[in-house]
């Protein structure tokens, strides 16, 4: 199956676009304003069917909400976590699991929890989703 | 030809290409020993060949959207279905990608597997019946 990654990077974020009040990114941006979702691709699996009739791609999805030492930031980042629920990350990601046929099928396999990254100096408390993606 | 890693081996089903939902797939040929062992061997066993039979085992991926291969073998169980197999990564046969054709008897499909999280797959391996044919053209 032929398929484009920009469109499955908009596609992921026209998914979590259905959370209400969290911002998504298709791409890392310079100034991240948060709560936003930023779409990245880890890695990609070739070859997982004869003819290239199937690859898998690993995307991650990290949800920065804001400053790490933030309460009510952390309050945040736990309906996000949440397997369901409107501000289920998850089940927006899954809402539209072929991308409207851009893909095959697609899964969101963890999270990897909170954390702080940083971001142009700033410091932001953050969740990553795995998305498995099957293209 | 040279060796080769396997990207895209072409494999088809009654004339419908299916590689697309392959993973893996196997034609194994093989001869039976019949034993002529005798007085003269010198403690030794001696063979000859017999018949020879065929086997097609291919791991696929499900998929039963139109089209898709496991609707194709949702009527396929106990007929007899032509399956043609192109390795070297070849669409067409030709010398450096021979094509084997085989007629098959589809003893098994498993329309429903895999556990939560896992890509649905299903595998079969088929008996040939008659000659498993080569084709270099």
């Amino acid at each position: 199956m032929s398929f484009d990654i920009a469109t499955i990077r908009s596609g992921i974020a026209s998914n979590l676009a259905t959370i209400p009040g969290l911002r998504n990114e298709s791409y890392l941006p310079d100034n991240p304003n948060p709560p936003v979702a930023i779409v990245g691709l880890e890695s990609i699996e070739y070859n997982t069917a004869m003819q290239q009739g199937l690859t898998t791609l690993n995307f991650v999805v990290t949800v920065v909400v804001g400053r790490a030492a933030e309460r009510e930031q952390q309050r945040k980042l736990d309906g996000y976590l949440q397997p369901f629920g409107a501000q289920s990350v998850k089940l927006a990601i899954e809402s539209n699991r072929s991308l409207d046929g851009a893909i095959q099928d697609l899964r969101v396999e963890r999270s990897g929890g909170m954390g702080s990254i940083t971001i142009n100096d700033q410091t932001y408390l953050a969740a990553d989703f795995t998305v498995t993606v099957y293209a | 030809m040279s060796k080769y890693v396997v990207t895209g081996n072409n494999v088809s089903i009654n004339g419908d290409d299916v590689s697309g939902s392959v993973a893996r797939a196997e034609l194994v040929i093989n001869a039976a020993e019949v034993e002529t062992t005798d007085f003269g061997s010198n403690g030794f066993t001696e063979v000859i060949g017999g018949l020879k039979s065929g086997q097609v085992s291919i791991d696929f991926h499900h998929d039963f959207g139109a089209g898709g291969v496991s609707t194709l073998f949702q009527d396929l169980v106990g007929t007899q279905a032509t399956v043609v197999l192109i390795p070297g990564n070849g669409t067409a046969a030709s010398e450096t990608t021979p094509a084997y054709t085989a007629t098959c008897l589809v003893t098994s499909f498993t329309p429903v597997s895999g556990a939560v999280g896992d890509l649905s797959t299903f595998s079969v391996t088929f008996p040939t019946s008659g000659e498993i044919t080569y084709a270099t053209a």
